[in-house]
């Protein structure tokens, strides 16, 4: 306990646990809306295109200054989108290749102005390489103000228009026949994404960042059939995962903050993808499990019913080796699941003849009830 | 149409619920919609036909400002579309949106008093309480919690329907209400129809099966990228027209009998 | 002689370079065509983990079996993604958003834990070391040539033989999927083999430019050439083109600036895509412009044509056809109606007399062309309309 007050009593841990919470909460609620409007691929090619503005930031402030390196990040964030508008909609290419343009392109530049700084010999230049892959160790206090700032302000916007956010994300063409500015509002959309992704470039790094906007909001999406409670749970998903990768790094091997923190949440996503109630892979599995069984449940009922129409005999008892003969794998299961339900029992004939079973009175209705069904379906 | 003058105190051709003149639209270098005349007397049920490519979608989002047209305008009850929303409902094409987005079917028909709400103000119990009713009106008020994905295509058209109801409007336009949709849905939803007509609401339906159009109109625009005809069902539904709007498109039997099928074309 | 142009230190970066921008575009062009760019992008950074647990199995950071056992993270990567789409619990992009970066995660987290002095570190990850390419050679038939410039030049060859063999597979397979495998030519096995070379290229370019300049030369190029022509072999033999001046205009470039090579490189196929976007003959935005403006002119006079025949045998003839009227009814500005109505007066669609415009028959043929398009033979459309 006392390792734990020591733990979270040091200036850098605080600052890792902070800075990571709120990188998680801004990239996990504003991601819910990238991945709605299926645009995942844009916070790549974004979060790639804003190395160009982290040099031209550090270049402007000739100094590892977090307000000026953020801006630019935003700056050149924001025109890769607008590239990426231009190049869809005025030219013949498609989606794919204008988002793959603008992030490899603008990459490119970022790496030709980072080189640039490195031959300029400038002596503070050495944080910069924590923008590639994050380093939660460098954040200073005074960092944290900034990236709470910006968190703020896109929270806030996203929490009064929500219900505008929300409309023309869902039906644009509606909203707009309502006479919102469906098209300022999709541009404030994605500047507020861009900020997200500009908040946690310190921690996770422009490769990575990608990823946050992504990650928790696919997660998130398998728990809940909300939107409030999806950009909730995306919120809560990215800011655990955040502390937790954040947590593994500061206190590692000095490992690189990003990929721990996607690896981390890309664990919750696997799981939200099998274990989430409803939409779950494995709960889809149990059920259609469930379904078989019962289908083989009646099947195996309507034979016997058949057989002991055939036979004119209401107690007929059926020879457990023919049963499985007719039906195959799983006959046993079934006569036993039956049994226990009442609608089938063993019946005695010579004792080496093996079992023999019959229809009990409920399961002659149920068997009567499928053979009903199947002929409406069939009429 | 010949007796008016451009503009006068009442606003434009106040007597009509829609009033478009001279309306063209293109895409680029296609032509979409030419010169297109269009007066839709209030209170009736009206439906829009044509064959695919007419431009019959295209009309509607152009009345309702999401198209901008090169030449032409708009009139709602006598004023520009821009001053005259909150009187306007409208149900889009039901594949225009993704059903996996998470929401519920409650939420989805409270939407259609977001107009009505202005700008950041959140709906109230009693918004909620006129979307369930709403919902009720359709015959869905089961399913107000259910998530949109989980409808079927028919539950999901009368969502839709709902939250144009809900928005209270005088003039309703629908785009396909009827595409894809089972047969006890579509009875359902050309009643709720009759019964906005009977409350002389005006309705402008895009129709595709010219089956049911005697049936269930009784004011037609028969489109192809102009205006072939339009007026009453009785007047308008001719084989002459129909011959003009979808050309050797459709089977015609001889005299005064109308199509027994029609071949959508490519 | 060979072994001096082969070991000089420019020739052998640029070769290098262009070698990459060839190889790239090569698989690349199939990928825009079929709207998979993204893939690439997923493919580059996923090899990282490949290269790292090739590294780990068997030491080896170089040679086929490093390259074909790393690209297949690459093949990996798309499987996973086809998987989680198939289960319908999320979309295509944010499948591809999910598992790219968690295996490039994985990877780095490798290098980073096991293979912090070898040479592959965070940096050489995302930049490349193409400066540095004539360090590391290998003894070909008694001559040193630089290790990565025979690995590109080998996976060049490979991709061309692969293209140029199953050419006609390939269109049809990108073009029409349905009928490619209606056909029996396995559109499904061609795409696999393509990702697979694909990924084989990224890793032997990994040295060279790193995992994100990659997807620079394998998208670009492509996506340039697209703006400049139609036909497939052009947009092929174009963006190679592009990369090869590409390779050698970055390399000077960066060599004046004294930045990166690789960057440089990626950042003029870039230049090439902003020049063809802006002034290629039919699809720039130059050309689309005066397009535009020929068209929107065009659709004025028929409006205008219609406009008149609608009201031609109406009551209110004369009252529609003022050019008063036509600021009123068609919402046209007196500056565009009198542009409309001056060059219907040239092309003598209409005549003017004392403030009535009236159809010539020239005009109302054309005005039921346009009303009527069913009615008019197909060859005589695509002729008379375009004139006017």
């Amino acid at each position: 306990m006392e390792a734990l007050f020591a733990f979270l009593g040091d200036y850098t841990i605080q600052n890792v646990l902070i800075g990571a919470a709120l990188l998680g909460l801004s990239s996990g609620a504003l991601g819910a809306f990238a991945v709605l409007r299926q645009q995942s691929l844009l916070g790549d090619a974004l979060s790639h295109a804003t190395l160009p503005g982290v040099a031209l930031g550090f270049m402007a402030a000739g100094t590892r200054h977090l307000g000026s390196i953020m801006l630019g990040a935003l700056l050149t964030g924001a025109a890769a989108a607008l590239l990426v508008v231009l190049l869809t909609q005025r030219s013949r290419l498609k989606t794919d290749a204008a988002l793959g343009i603008a992030l490899s392109t603008f990459f490119a530049l970022g790496v030709v102005l980072l080189t640039r700084i490195q031959q300029s010999g400038n002596a503070s230049q050495g944080g910069l390489d924590s923008f590639l892959f994050g380093q939660a160790a460098a954040i200073l206090r005074s960092d944290l103000w900034v990236m709470a700032a910006l968190a703020l302000a896109a929270l806030g916007l996203l929490t009064v228009l929500w219900k505008e956010f929300k409309l023309a994300t869902f039906d644009p063409t509606f909203a707009r026949s309502l006479g919102l500015p469906v098209m300022l509002l999709e541009t404030a959309l994605t500047v507020m994404i861009a900020l997200a992704i500009v908040i946690g470039l310190q921690m996770v790094g422009v490769v990575l960042m990608a990823a946050m906007v992504v990650a928790p909001a696919a997660a998130a999406r398998q728990w809940s059939t909300r939107l409030e409670g999806m950009v909730l749970l995306s919120a809560a998903i990215g800011a655990t995962g955040g502390v937790a990768g954040a947590v593994l790094s500061a206190t590692g091997r000095n490992l690189a903050t990003g990929p721990l923190i996607v690896l981390t949440i890309t664990a919750i996503v696997l799981f939200s993808l099998l274990a989430a109630p409803e939409r779950g892979l494995l709960w889809a599995a149990v059920q259609r499990r469930r379904a078989g069984a019962m289908l083989h449940d009646r099947r195996v009922l309507a034979t016997l019913l058949r057989l002991s129409d055939e036979h004119a005999d209401r107690a007929y008892g059926a020879e457990q080796g023919m049963l499985k003969v007719l039906h195959g794998l799983g006959t046993v299961a079934s006569l036993h699941g039956l049994e226990r339900r009442g609608q089938v029992r063993r019946v005695e004939h010579m004792p080496e003849e093996g079992i023999h079973w019959a229809l009990t009175e409920s399961g002659r209705e149920a068997a009567e009830q499928t053979l009903a069904e199947l002929e409406a379906g069939e009429s | 149409m010949a007796d008016t003058s451009p503009m006068n105190a009442a606003g434009h051709e106040p007597r009509l619920a829609v009033h478009v003149e001279d309306l063209t639209v293109s895409y680029h270098d296609k032509p979409v919609l030419w010169d297109i005349d269009l007066d839709v007397p209030p209170g009736v049920l009206a439906g829009i036909i044509g064959p695919n490519g007419a431009g019959k979608s295209t009309l509607i989002k152009t009345i309702l400002g999401l198209v901008r047209p090169a030449a032409g305008h708009v009139y709602i009850h006598g004023r520009p579309y821009a001053e005259q929303r909150r009187r306007v409902g409208y149900v889009p094409q039901r594949s225009s949106v993704d059903w996996d987005f998470p929401t519920t079917a409650l939420d989805v028909v409270t939407m259609g008093l977001y107009g009505r709400l202005g700008w950041i103000r959140r709906p109230r119990r009693a918004h909620l309480e006129l979307a369930r009713a709403a919902l009720a009106s359709v015959a869905m008020e089961g399913f107000a919690d259910r998530q949109i994905s989980q409808l079927s295509g028919g539950q999901q058209q009368r969502v839709f329907l709902a939250r144009a109801l809900v928005q209270e409007a005088d003039v309703y336009f629908l785009d396909e209400p009827l595409a894809g949709v089972d047969a006890v849905t579509e009875r359902a939803i050309i009643d709720i129809l009759r019964e906005l007509r009977a409350r002389g609401k005006t309705v402008i339906a895009v129709h595709h099966d010219l089956q049911t159009v005697r049936s269930y109109f009784d004011w037609l625009l028969v489109l192809n990228v102009r205006t072939i005809a339009q007026g009453p069902v009785s007047e308008v539904y001719s084989a002459t027209n129909l011959r003009a709007a979808y050309g050797g498109q459709v089977a015609l039997l001889e005299g005064d009998e109308l199509p027994t099928f029609a071949t959508e074309p490519q | 002689m060979i072994q001096a142009v082969l070991t000089n230190i420019p020739f052998s970066i640029m070769a290098t370079g262009a070698l990459v921008g060839i190889a790239a575009t090569l698989v690349g062009t199939f990928l825009v065509l079929r709207r998979s760019s993204m893939l690439a992008d997923a493919i580059s950074h996923s090899i990282v983990f490949g290269i790292a647990i090739v590294w780990l199995l068997t030491g080896l950071a170089s040679g086929p079996v490093q390259i074909f056992g790393a690209a297949l993270t690459g093949v990996l990567t798309v499987v996973l993604i086809e998987m989680l789409t198939a289960t319908r619990r999320v979309k295509n992009d944010a499948a591809i958003g999910l598992v790219f970066p968690a295996l490039f995660s994985a990877g780095v987290l490798l290098l980073n834990v096991y293979a912090r002095d070898v040479h592959i570190d965070a940096h050489t990850v995302l930049l490349g070391e193409i400066g540095f390419v004539w360090l590391d050679t290998v003894s070909l038939g008694g001559i040193e040539v630089p290790r990565a410039l025979v690995s590109m030049a080998s996976l060049t060859l490979v991709n061309l033989a692969f293209v140029s063999i199953l050419y006609k597979e390939l269109k049809l397979a990108t073009f029409d999927e349905g009928l490619a495998r209606s056909l029996g030519f396995y559109p499904g096995v061609l795409f696999y083999a393509l990702l697979t070379l694909t990924s084989s290229t990224a890793v032997a370019a990994f040295d060279a430019v790193g995992a994100i300049l990659f997807v620079a030369f394998v998208i670009v190029p492509p996506s340039a050439a697209y703006l400049l022509t139609d036909r497939l072999w052009r947009m092929i033999l174009y963006g190679c083109a592009i990369s090869l001046i590409s390779s050698v205009g970055g390399y000077y470039l960066a060599v004046m600036w004294n930045v990166s090579i690789g960057g440089m490189m990626a950042l003029a196929t870039g230049a090439f895509l902003l020049l063809a976007l802006t002034f290629g003959p039919r699809y720039g935005l130059i050309a689309q412009e005066l397009r535009r403006r020929g068209e929107s002119s065009r659709n004025d006079r028929r409006a205008l044509v219609v406009h008149l025949h609608n009201h031609e045998t109406a009551p209110e003839r004369d009252e529609e056809s003022t050019p008063e009227a036509l600021r009123e009814h068609l919402r046209w500005n007196a500056v565009r109606a009198q542009r409309v109505l001056r060059g219907a007066l040239a092309r003598e669609l209409v005549t003017l007399d004392a403030d009535n415009i009236r159809l010539t028959p020239g005009g109302r043929a054309l005005a039921r062309e346009v009303l009527e398009p069913w009615r008019r033979p197909v060859a005589a459309a695509a002729t008379t309309t375009r004139r006017r």
